[in-house]
């Protein structure tokens, strides 16, 4: 059974990896962007030395973090499964002797872990390279972060599946997902951290599922939260990918009742 | 023994939103919902026994899909029942694909950015095929499917005819109980489709694999298939043997011969002119009236012959002449 999911993962892994032109043009576009925001970030805080819990190196590493992550969750958007709904190829996936919900999961992990590798841990060599970043204050800090990794890419998973089912419903399936991109990149603290936003909206934000995409990670590694908070934002992260995921799972159901009720 | 699979009054309807056109029908499609029931599949049965290949024969738009997809558990039935080895196939549909294999032929199943290989030993992680069963099927199916050729290039890179090597290949390596195959030699050219055609006589043969192949090319059924099914408009119009089929709806052939100079009297008897171009004369003739090879003598005892082709009749016309045949059964009846 696990056999069959580390398959899965392990050629989506090698998939994304034969695409070598187009790694090294997103790693080269992800440190142009990342280079620019941390720029307006610094000259934004002027003679500032902290604004809303994050210092200028604070800052700096937030650009660095989030830059990282771009690819890995990916935050500009995952078409597959929407595609295959669209095209009518759905019906060979589901009729493998599988759960399609852990199919994808599988082949979307070995995706990430590329995508990691290959365009996240170079863009932060590279920022190591010009600025001087912050690191976690403890190691539970760095260990929570790593868990944070991961809970993150599950909940953004949970986030696109659900997402991608619209095309059950609708012919216009991309403009829903363009939206919903979107606005995950948005309120998941990608363009600005959360704690920048005004009270009333980061407490809206708060309430989302999107902060868990990026915001907690980077609240994680630059020590903003810890103690029980740190536990807290972690069990914020599993509980949004368990609703998120459960969420999936009927709305996949009723996506299927459809189409075996009315064809493709 | 008892059938792999029974089907017994199956039927599926889909519902067609009916549009309205113009700018008044484009408002009424926001106010109203008007619905057109199609049925594509409409009270059909049969039994097939194990180790059969069955073609299922029909026009474009037949239900021969719709049937094949409820078969394998795509669709499920707005009516009637269907038992694959025992099994209900859109309920039990994970037991039920694990054990059956299904080809579509313009669908590809295989990962497209993966070498062929690749995509094989995932399919043998999902389906869980041990090891030794692994090797044992890929050895058998690289020698008879000729796969070593294109077994390292990536998926896209392939033909046609390459895909659907493929593809077989790959819904084969589990040994399921029963093979689907929909139109699995469209858009190939003649080499290509021989290859398949012997392939699945093989796997029949010598597995004694049931298979059910869907096709409107009458050339795939008469290599391949004892019995035939034939389905139009969703009802199913003829289950028997082949041979059968043929000598009662054949149809008419037709004989285009090119002869050396244009000549005057052309006619034979059992025979009619259909067209004439020049020295080319285009003849219709009956199965039971001539056969091809009695009106060719005749006319070479006659006259120069420079060329000549026989053409098979088309599945349309077949049905066609099913059902003038079942009229004039209901108006003697």
């Amino acid at each position: 059974m696990l056999a069959t999911y580390a398959a899965l993962a392990r050629l989506a892994f090698q998939r994304y990896l034969a695409y070598r032109t187009a790694n090294l043009a997103g790693l080269a576009t992800n440190a142009f962007f990342g280079a620019l925001r941390a720029y307006i970030l610094i000259a934004l805080f002027g003679a500032q030395t902290h604004v809303a819990g994050y210092s200028v190196q604070g800052a700096v590493t937030y650009t660095g973090l989030t830059q990282m992550l771009l690819a890995y969750l990916p935050l500009y958007g995952w078409w597959e499964l929407m595609l295959t709904i669209q095209t009518g190829e759905i019906a060979a996936d589901l009729s493998r002797p599988v759960d399609f919900f852990l199919y994808w999961l599988a082949q979307d992990v070995g995706r990430a872990a590329c995508q990691f590798v290959m365009r996240g841990l170079p863009i932060l060599a590279l920022y190591a390279l010009f600025y001087s970043l912050a690191l976690p204050p403890t190691p539970w800090h760095a260990a929570a972060f790593v868990v944070s990794l991961v809970l993150a890419l599950l909940v953004s998973f949970a986030w696109r599946f659900l997402v991608s089912l619209s095309a059950f419903w609708t012919p216009d399936a991309r403009g829903v997902g363009r939206t919903a991109w979107t606005v995950a990149i948005v309120l998941s603290g990608f363009m600005m951290p959360v704690a920048f936003f005004p009270p009333w909206a980061e407490a809206l934000m708060r309430l989302t599922p999107f902060p868990s995409l990026i915001n907690t990670e980077v609240e994680i590694y630059l020590g903003i939260v810890g103690g029980p908070a740190l536990l807290g934002a972690l069990a914020g992260q599993l509980f949004w990918f368990l609703a998120l995921a459960a969420l999936s799972r009927l709305v996949l159901a009723a996506g299927v009742k459809k189409l075996v009720i009315q064809g493709g | 023994m008892t059938p792999i699979i029974s089907v017994t009054d199956l039927r599926k309807e889909f519902k067609v939103f009916r549009h309205h056109r113009g700018a008044l029908g484009a408002f009424r499609n926001l106010v109203t919902r008007e619905y057109k029931v199609v049925k594509a599949v409409d009270g059909i049965a049969f039994a097939i026994e194990p180790g059969e290949l069955v073609g299922y024969l029909g026009p474009n738009g037949a239900g021969k899909s719709t049937t094949i997809k409820m078969l394998t558990g795509i669709l499920v039935p707005t009516s009637g029942e269907i038992c694959v080895s025992g099994r209900v196939p859109w309920r039990e549909r994970r037991a039920h694909v694990a054990r059956i294999g299904a080809v579509f032929g313009q669908r590809n199943t295989l990962w497209w950015d993966l070498p062929v290989v690749e995509s094989l030993d995932l399919l043998r992680h999902i389906y869980r095929v041990p090891a030794e069963r692994y090797t044992r099927n890929l050895a058998t199916f690289r020698q008879l499917l000729a796969l070593d050729e294109f077994l390292h290039t990536p998926v896209r890179s392939l033909s046609l005819g390459q895909l659907m090597r493929a593809n077989l290949a790959a819904a084969l390596l589990h040994d399921p109980d029963v093979l689907f195959l929909d139109e699995p030699t469209i858009g190939l050219d003649i080499v290509a489709k021989e290859r398949i055609r012997q392939f699945i006589q093989r796997i029949n043969r010598e597995r004694g694999m049931t298979v059910i192949l869907t096709t409107h090319d009458l050339s795939d059924v008469e290599k391949l298939c004892e019995r035939v099914m034939m389905i139009d408009r969703g009802h199913l119009l003829f289950d028997g043997k082949l041979a059968d089929l043929l000598r009662r709806f054949g149809g008419e052939r037709e004989l285009v011969v090119d002869f050396a100079d244009e000549v005057l009297d052309a006619a034979v008897e059992g025979a009619q002119i259909v067209e004439r171009d020049g020295p080319r004369v285009t003849y219709r003739f009956a199965r039971d009236a001539i056969s091809a090879s009695e009106l060719i003598s005749r006319l070479s005892a006659r006259y120069r012959l420079v060329d000549l082709s026989v053409r098979e009749p088309e599945i349309e016309a077949t049905v066609r002449r099913i059902y003038e045949e079942r009229l004039l059964d209901n108006d003697g009846g």
